[in-house]
């Protein structure tokens, strides 16, 4: 505005003045310049100034050792949900950063949809072995469907076929960027933090025992037997903590974490033949695994050590 | 030669007022960027309730004994010596205080009396045969701080996506399974909000939040997607009584402007279809299969639609006044 006001004042006496041009050029180039020296005192600082956007923080992991006792429960399931009780030990040499370690046990349950299958497409079915030619659905899912007394196998879904995880340890890194609060009914209040953590994750899976491939395998629809193994995943995710003020030790929170691998939970042959490998090829193996997220809600009890919280400048 | 003079005089009594302001003394703290959605500057003393860390616990004391009380009391008395007061302020010190302090002080976007409006995008979270993705909009007006009524909607036609999970698991166990496909859906809701708050990322700049729960009712405009006997069966979208349940939370990136994550049921009961293919004929010779009474199961079941809605908010009017001061 100043500038412009200068440069208008200027236009307009240029051409009347033109013997005291010089001196008006003098003071309109003086003028500019303290213009500009203005624009920058503007930028005065208030009493905020240079002060950190939090004061009197609560550092409630900074040198403290957390124990998080809580349980996952898988979500977007197709056959089987897992619950994994587990425990997280971490410990944060600063507010922000933390490294853990989280374990949990997988315990299994069917979903609707395997109980269904398990009524109409097998229990309704009573298919046997070998499957006898002139019933149809018996000899169309002879590969991909158990029966009893095949091998040792008791002709149930869970027991034969379907995939599940059977335990997790995951080293992790914990990054806390986000501190705040929370009014609750605008009267209670808590602490609360927002973590991000990622790390290595050891899964257990349980899965069918491959079958059909190979010189000697054994023909997939006399092998329904469920095999263990080890996977390597990536694992991240992230948790909302919330800390109650009377409580210096104690706090609860919720994670969402994913842990993306290729699983098959069927137990049925999807793939391996013709175009993109995406037809059936009487073989169930690794390529009839799917990728999956594998993501889960994890709720958590917070105990942490020392039980003196800490207070920031 | 006058008006050299004139001009060099007219630009001299230009420069004093702006060379007065500069001569202000020089900081020694880097000059800061003026916050314009600060408006107001509390005082000095009451800079650490402004955080997000203890609320209850100032950093200074905040009395304010500088020159400026002195000089506000003195003007007082200077004008009405009868009405100057005579205070212990030693005495006044002791006195005990019931000060009522906040989580958040003042409540930085403040909803009483405003517009939400609210487009997002809904992803399936509950149905591996069938993707009901789309998007909605939403629009509430607060009663009061914490309270809306308003409405929403689903929009799903064309974007119904059966999933290769649904092919592969009827392939392969050889049974038919009863999926339906959603065209729109629409409620009137009611909105609480029950909590909100503040984080600081990094230790360095503060954001406010809040989280909210909701419920209504409304109507889901859906219909069966032929498996069983296509040949046969078409089917028709029919509205059908739904319930809405929900929560989200809001993050507010400016005061009218946040961005929103909410996870919503849409319960209902859904007609699927018949499993069964019904045979013979009635007596006009046509076939059973083809009349499209039996075409549907005769219980319906009862389905939640569960999303993840991820949108963005903006509230009219865009600012407002506090009723109080900071």
């Amino acid at each position: 505005m100043m500038r412009r006001f200068v440069n208008n004042l200027c236009a307009s006496r240029l051409p009347q003045l033109r013997r005291g041009m010089f001196a008006v050029l003098a003071g309109c180039t003086a003028l500019v310049a303290t213009a500009s020296a203005e624009a920058q005192e503007i930028q005065l600082t208030g009493p905020l100034a240079g002060a950190p956007a939090v004061r009197q923080l609560r550092l409630h992991r900074k040198g403290r050792v957390e124990i998080a006792l809580g349980s996952s429960f898988t979500l977007l399931d197709e056959y089987q949900r897992t619950i994994l009780p587990g425990l997280r030990v971490s410990w944060h040499p600063t507010d922000w950063l933390g490294f853990g370690v989280w374990g949990a046990y997988g315990i299994s349950t069917t979903t609707s949809l395997a109980d269904e299958l398990q009524a109409k497409a097998i229990d309704s079915r009573a298919c046997t072995a070998p499957a006898p030619d002139d019933v149809s659905p018996c000899k169309l899912t002879a590969v991909n469907l158990t029966r009893p007394g095949i091998n040792g196998s008791t002709g149930r879904l869970v027991d034969d076929q379907l995939g599940q995880i059977q335990f997790v340890a995951a080293p992790q890194i914990n990054v806390v960027p986000f501190r705040g609060k929370l009014s609750l009914f605008g009267a209670l209040t808590a602490d609360t933090d927002i973590s991000f953590f990622g790390g290595l994750a050891i899964v257990g899976v349980q899965e069918r025992k491959a079958c059909g491939s190979g010189d000697n395998a054994t023909a997939c629809s006399n092998s329904f037997e469920l095999e263990s193994g080890i996977r390597l995943a990536p694992t991240f995710g992230l948790g909302w903590n919330f800390y109650p003020r009377q409580l210096e030790f104690f706090g609860f929170g919720a994670e969402w974490r994913a842990m993306p691998f290729s699983r098959n939970t069927s137990g049925f042959d999807n793939a391996g033949f013709g175009n993109d490998q995406a037809f059936p090829d009487t073989a169930v193996d690794e390529k009839d695994r799917q990728f999956r997220f594998n993501s889960m809600i994890t709720v958590n009890l917070l105990f942490s050590f020392p039980h003196r919280v800490k207070v920031s400048e | 030669m006058n008006k050299a003079r004139v001009g060099l005089l007219v630009a001299a009594a230009l420069l004093a007022a702006p060379l007065t302001a500069s001569a202000q003394p020089k900081k020694k703290d880097p000059p800061k960027e003026i916050n314009l959605d600060e408006e107001e500057q509390p005082a000095a003393g009451t800079t650490g309730a402004d955080g997000a860390g203890d609320a209850t616990t100032p950093v200074d004391d905040g009395t304010g004994d500088g020159d400026g009380d002195a000089g506000g009391l003195g003007d007082i008395c200077k004008i009405d010596p009868a009405a100057c007061p005579s205070i212990n302020m030693d005495e006044a010190a002791k006195r005990a205080i019931n000060a009522e302090m906040y989580a958040v002080q003042q409540i930085y976007a403040l909803r009483r009396f405003r517009f939400e409006i609210n487009p997002y995008f809904g992803l399936t979270m509950n149905d591996q045969f069938v993707a009901h993705n789309g998007p909605g909009l939403a629009l509430n007006f607060y009663v009061n701080n914490v309270m809306a009524v308003g409405v929403n909607g689903n929009f799903y036609a064309g974007l119904n996506a059966p999933s290769n999970f649904n092919f592969q698991t009827s392939r392969a166990a050889r049974v038919g399974i009863p999926i339906t496909e959603y065209a729109w859906n629409a409620n009137a809701n009611f909105t609480y909000v029950p909590a909100y708050g503040k984080f600081a990322g990094f230790g360095d700049f503060i954001f406010h939040y809040d989280l909210y729960v909701l419920g209504g009712v409304g109507a889901i405009a859906s219909r069966p997607i032929a498996v069983v006997d296509p040949d046969n069966r078409t089917f028709e979208y029919k509205p059908r009584l739904s319930f809405h349940v929900g929560g989200g939370l809001r993050i507010f990136l400016n005061r009218w402007f946040a961005v929103v994550a909410e996870l919503s049921d849409y319960i209902f009961f859904d007609e699927l279809e018949n499993p069964t293919i019904v045979t013979g004929r009635d007596t006009d010779g046509i076939p059973f299969a083809q009349k499209s009474n039996t075409w549907t199961a005769e219980q319906t079941s009862f389905t939640n639609n569960v999303q993840a809605q991820v949108g963005f908010s903006v509230f009219l009017p865009f600012s407002w006044e506090y009723r109080l001061p900071k």
